[in-house]
């Protein structure tokens, strides 16, 4: 763990003074800094907390929100829920891995695009839907993809 | 003290002790799988332990390890109902963990071969098809043991059980306690040479301690340090360090030594 990490660590877990929802807080905040939770995090937090590092991994892996795995510069979501299944999300997905010849949960080799995929992002009424980063795209079709992707800098190849 | 009455019997209990204890007692079978006695909380995960509460007239089905026994109660542990639901569970349980003989052996106690459900069997998990998720496990680890080593990882259908990141964790000492508290026999683990090896828990491999006598491995070396850090006893020297074998040859030695003078 080098001593750049710990001490951003160490500032966000003085923030945080009362025990109740402290584990959750402190990842979440170090999550949204760092784009995901690293293995060297999660076992100095469990050190500093004393909290055991299987308690947080369990954490980790619950909830969607938390990354175990840097992710790239441009995080595609595609919503999985019913409306979006229904709408044709799989096709959506199948189409993306496609063009970024990487499958769901990974990123390209060169670090620009992760996928992902969620459940319900409460926009159903937009079926399919899907998310870059923190903006959400409606009305989603496996033809509009390529054009999206350039917006992100992504080149047909 | 109270009264209630389990499946027609009068029985003299305390209050706040919970149903299914009671009936453990008094040798009136409920089957179980999430509780042990171990533990102060009740967990109510497994489902199978319901039975029909009968109280002020009315009546329903609810899980007898949670259920706080009250004056007055009446209690029936195999009403059509019940084992109507305990077979439905029973047949669930099998899809979950089709490789258990546990589960197996309780489902043909009601009856059930077959199970009308997915089978679900993740071969990459070690648990995989045996593992019912009951928790028992964990706790021990947690609470009786103290070392957490081992943890829920995923949620929802992906939910399994292993230590943080499926690697190798220092913080199991290999006591074996959650091999034995496993209600389908899920976990296993074996001694080779001077290791123990978690074969269920991403292999992690724990040093065992050696008797001074025989040299033979006897007990895994962090539960023996544990144990002697807890402990208010202190064996004489003779007997320390030594194997339950040896030490069986020490003590018996010296009882016999007065008659053979
Ligand atoms: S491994 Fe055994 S004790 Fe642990 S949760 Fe699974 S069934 Fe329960
Ligand atoms: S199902 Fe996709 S937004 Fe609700
Ligand atoms: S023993 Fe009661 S729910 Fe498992």
């Amino acid at each position: 763990m080098d001593e750049g990490k710990a001490k951003i660590i160490d500032e966000i877990i003085s923030k945080y003074a009362s025990r109740t929802g402290r584990v959750l807080s402190v990842l979440e905040e170090l999550q949204e800094k760092e784009g995901y939770l690293s293995k060297e995090s999660l076992k100095y937090i469990s050190t500093r907390l004393n909290v055991p590092l299987s308690d947080l991994y369990s954490v980790a892996t619950f909830y969607s929100f938390f990354n175990l795995k840097r992710a790239g510069k441009n995080i595609i979501t595609i919503c999985m829920g019913t409306a979006c299944y229904v709408k044709g999300a799989p096709k959506l997905l199948e189409e993306l891995e496609k063009l970024l010849k990487v499958k769901e949960g990974e990123t390209t080799p060169d670090g620009s695009f992760t996928i992902r995929s969620a459940r319900c992002f409460g926009a159903c009424s937009m079926a399919p839907v899907i998310r870059v980063n923190d903006r959400t795209y409606g009305f989603m079709s496996p033809e509009r993809l390529p054009a999206f992707l350039k917006l992100y800098g992504w080149k047909q190849g | 003290m109270i009264s209630l009455r389990i499946d027609g019997r009068l029985i003299k209990a305390e209050e706040g002790e919970r149903v299914l204890q009671i009936a453990i007692r008094e040798g009136i079978d409920i089957p179980h799988l999430c509780y042990h006695e171990a533990f102060e909380e009740p967990y109510g995960s497994c489902r199978l332990c319901i039975v029909e509460l009968k109280e002020g007239g009315s009546s329903r089905i609810t899980t007898s390890c949670t259920l706080m026994a009250r004056e007055g109660m009446e209690i029936k542990t195999d009403t059509p109902e019940v084992i109507k639901h305990r077979k439905l569970l029973l047949e669930l349980y099998l899809a979950q963990a089709p490789l258990s003989n546990n589960i197996k052996k309780l489902a043909e106690r009601y009856g059930i071969k077959g199970t009308r459900f997915h089978k679900t069997l993740n071969l990459e998990d070690p648990l995989g098809g045996k593992c019912i998720l009951c928790g028992l496990c964990i706790r021990a680890c947690r609470e009786i043991i103290k070392a957490s080593a081992i943890g829920y990882i995923g949620r929802g259908e992906a939910t399994r059980i292993n230590t943080p990141f499926l690697e190798e964790n220092p913080d199991c000492i290999g006591c074996g306690s959650c091999a034995n508290i496993c209600p389908t026999e899920a976990i296993s683990f074996e001694d080779r040479d001077k290791r123990r090896i978690m074969r269920s828990w991403s292999n992690t491999q724990v040093n065992l301690k050696i008797c001074k006598l025989c040299g033979h491995p006897f007990t895994p070396e962090p539960l023996w340090l544990k144990v002697k850090e807890k402990s208010t006893y202190t064996p004489s020297e003779e007997i320390e360090e030594v194997c339950p074998n040896c030490r069986i040859k020490i003590v018996s030695k010296r009882l016999v030594k007065p008659y053979s003078l």
